[in-house]
């Protein structure tokens, strides 16, 4: 059963990245559009995203649960530890959800929507940012545990491992891969118009992902920090990036010839690519502290819960995922299904 | 204010607003399919246009419950991180389930909300009742985990370790069913009589009275009901934590000192310093007879406890006495709903409606005042008799900051939906 929930983990933790990702990505793009190019962008937004749009971020939900459920030793240091970056990251989800809402629900659509649409977008930078800050955190290698250092002061407890600069480039990262998610998520929506402006912004896009994630290699190797030396000399991760990288050639044709289900699974792919790499580094030791790493499968829940979790995951599971697909393939979501008709 | 109060705070101000989003995503899709049945039945346009205006109020309420939510999942870890380190693998059944039904419901308004033009009707109404039950089901599996904090069940606790975990017996443990069912009729009793009222505000100001009376007739129906039943309810709650936690009956009735034919005090002002209760109505032996079914039964005092095993006793003591009144105003105001049925001409007298127009809060506040107690009651601890509040909060310093931002932050939501609101009246009687 532990490799049932295991699944879900992994599962809930790439659709989040994916579905939440390109959720948060939509407002990115929107966020750095000129106002001639942010209307049409908003409606599209609404169309495709307006049914799935809070079932995408139920996944973190069940990622939380799964965490604390069956892994209550990783869960409780990322909760100590990383409290703030945490806080502004659901600062940020909360003031996203309640402005999409605000902004397609209100009944008078007047002045107000200039202000939810601003919300919306910084809301959707931020939060993102804030996500993989609290992921560098993780791997950076300054947590000190309490139980090590009872006389550790607030700053370096509680906002050093994750306020400086590695795990600020992550976390901007991490926001560019959301922006490309969903630049090339938006052209397959698009009409030939609008279809250029997305070509163009998905360009930009895969520009920042690579630029920023060399600045995020070389301030971790000039740092010395393990987590980048020793995924530079993991030929799996090496292997993981270089073939997320060589995609970007038949990614760009797929675009080109519009081939839209082609490219959104190659971007997939690719972002899949991204997280093995930085998932396998270390793996099972995922987090790394200022004393050594934390074995994320040691001192896991008895077996008694897991088992009773995995059955829950799975009757979960085959509840939702027809209604899900039902819900996605009635919305033409699925463009290999409407191909094939 | 020291951390743990501030941590206290933080969750009890949030949990404040979440219980009310989330009870009226819960409810309302109910009201929103009745009124949606009737469209498809009958075909009268104003049932349409009453079902558009509520499916509005569902997905925004939705929102804000489900967002207030998922900030709450956060907030269990942030600021009770030892809690959740021994509870969550114990508790996490009820939770895991609730995620499912959560993203079910999730599904399930994707379909209704987007639905109305290609779907096949009977599939799309079916859809709207799914919202409703399933988000009755994540109530229901959210309060169980709730009950368990008073009822701990499902484990061995020996030299501070949690061993033999069973979590299905944590999810079913003996406090779920009676605390479920009392949450569940409040939930419709409180939104029955909100909507209820707003409606009956309308009808009062003779703003498009043809839509506002359907909608009125449908939230009190179901509110009213509700309200019926609560006081039995009521009584099983009351029931079990006399036999479970006597110290929380014993805090919530102001009751020091353990005697036998225990008097009822109503009202009363308590003096925790000198264990006393001034101006109060006594009614003899009544206590012993609604705790125990038993005019001579012994009810245990505070006084039987150690002072640090006591909760605070006032503040239960007040919001039990709160909740019991408004929750007697409501099972009356239900009655006279009823009645009025029969005598279809107070409807047409303007007092009615204002009457029922200043019923809007009072189910929300029986509500608030209902978890105050149980909540309040329930300290000093966290897991009743197993881990205190103290031990479970957060080492980070410097709660009070986070205190205020969130009441900062869900001010601002709460005024942006009441304002909302008004924004949907303010169409919806456009229309008429």
């Amino acid at each position: 059963m532990l490799y049932v929930v295991l699944l879900f983990l992994v599962v809930s933790f790439f659709l989040y990245v994916l579905l939440g990702g390109a959720d948060f990505g939509a407002g990115i793009v929107e966020l750095f559009s000129s106002v001639d190019n942010q209307k049409p962008i908003k409606k599209t937004v609404y169309n495709v995203m307006g049914p799935v749009w809070e079932a995408n971020h139920i996944w973190i939900i069940i990622l939380i649960v799964i965490l604390w459920i069956a892994f209550p030793e990783t869960y409780n240091v990322i909760v100590v530890y990383l409290h703030i970056p945490l806080t502004l990251a659901l600062l940020g989800i909360t003031l996203r959800g309640a402005a999409f809402i605000f902004r397609h629900y209100d009944a008078i659509k007047g002045q107000s929507q200039k202000l939810y649409d601003s919300l919306f977008r910084i809301a959707c930078l931020i939060t993102p940012i804030f996500l993989g800050m609290s992921f560098g955190a993780l791997v950076t290698g300054d947590i000190k545990l309490l139980e090590r250092n009872p006389d550790l002061g607030f700053y370096d407890a509680y906002v050093h491992p994750w306020f400086q600069a590695f795990p600020i480039a992550i976390g901007c990262f991490f926001a560019a891969l959301c922006s490309f998610l969903a630049a090339v998520f938006l052209i397959g929506e698009a009409n030939a118009d609008e279809k250029k402006m997305y070509i163009k912004k998905a360009t930009v896009a895969i520009i920042s992902v690579v630029v920023l994630g060399t600045i995020v290699l070389i301030i971790g190797f000039v740092q010395k920090r393990d987590f980048v030396l020793d995924f530079i000399s993991d030929v799996y991760a090496i292997a993981a990036v270089g073939i997320s990288a060589l995609l970007l050639i038949p990614l760009w044709k797929t675009i080109r010839n519009g081939n839209v289900v082609w490219c959104r699974f190659l971007a997939g792919f690719q972002i899949a690519l991204i997280l093995f790499a930085a998932a396998i580094v270390h793996f099972p030791m995922v987090i790394q502290t200022a004393s050594g790493r934390l074995d994320f499968m040691q001192n896991i829940a008895p077996e008694s819960v897991i088992n009773v979790l995995g059955i829950s995951l799975i009757i979960g599971g085959l509840l939702i995922l027809p209604g899900l697909f039902h819900l996605l393939k009635s919305f033409r979501m699925i463009k290999a299904l409407e191909q094939d008709h | 204010m020291d951390n743990l109060d501030a941590a206290r705070l933080q969750m009890a101000f949030t949990l404040m607003f979440h219980i009310v989003f989330a009870c009226i995503g819960m409810v309302m899709p109910f009201f929103m399919v009745i009124s949606h049945y009737k469209w498809l039945k009958t075909k009268k346009e104003v049932y349409l246009t009453l079902t558009k205006a509520w499916q509005k109020g569902v997905a925004i309420f939705f929102v804000t419950g489900a967002v207030s939510g998922t900030a709450l999942s956060f907030e269990l870890g942030l600021l009770w991180p030892t809690f959740m380190k021994h509870a969550g693998p114990i508790i996490g059944m009820p939770f895991s389930l609730e995620g499912a039904a959560f993203f079910i419901e999730a599904v399930a308004i994707g379909f209704y909300l987007y639905g109305w033009k290609n779907l096949n009707p009977k599939f799309h109404w079916w859809t709207g009742v799914i919202i409703g039950v399933s988000g009755v089901a994540s109530g229901i599996l959210v309060v169980s985990a709730n009950s368990w904090m008073n009822a701990p069940s499902g484990f061995d606790y020996i030299n501070g370790q949690f061993t033999n975990i069973d979590p299905v017996k944590a999810l079913l443990n003996p406090a779920w069913f009676t605390q479920a069912l009392h949450m569940v009729l409040a939930a419709f009793a409180s939104t029955g009589f909100a909507v209820a009222g707003i409606h009956a505000y309308q009808v009062y100001k003779g703003n498009n009275r043809l839509v506002h009376e359907k909608a009125f007739h449908i939230a009190i129906i179901f509110g009213g009901i509700a309200a019926l039943l609560q006081p039995l309810s009521g009584d099983l709650s009351a029931k079990d934590v006399a036999k479970r936690q006597p110290v929380k009956l014993a805090a919530m009735e102001a009751h020091y000192h353990t005697e036998k034919g225990v008097p009822l005090f109503i009202g009363g002002i308590v003096n925790e310093k000198s264990e006393s209760v001034t101006h109060k109505i006594e009614i003899p032996k009544a206590l012993s007879f609604l705790a125990f079914g038993d005019f001579d039964a012994e009810v245990k005092g505070l006084s039987d406890f150690p002072k640090d095993e006591r909760p605070p006793v006032a503040i239960p003591h007040y919001a039990f006495q709160i909740m019991v009144t408004m929750g007697g105003i409501m099972a009356f105001s239900a009655l006279a709903y009823f009645i009025s049925v029969r005598k279809r001409n107070w409807w047409d007298r303007k007092w009615f409606w204002l009457v029922f127009a200043i019923l809007t809060p009072v189910g929300y506040i029986a509500l608030e005042a209902g978890w105050v107690v149980t909540e309040v009651g329930r300290q000093p601890w966290i897991i009743h008799n197993v881990m205190r509040t103290k031990d479970a909060v957060t080492p980070m310093p410097g709660m009070i900051y986070s205190f205020w931002f969130y009441v900062f932050l869900y001010s601002i939501l709460t005024a942006t939906v009441i304002w909302l609101m008004r924004r949907q009246i303010k169409v919806l009687n456009a229309t008429g």
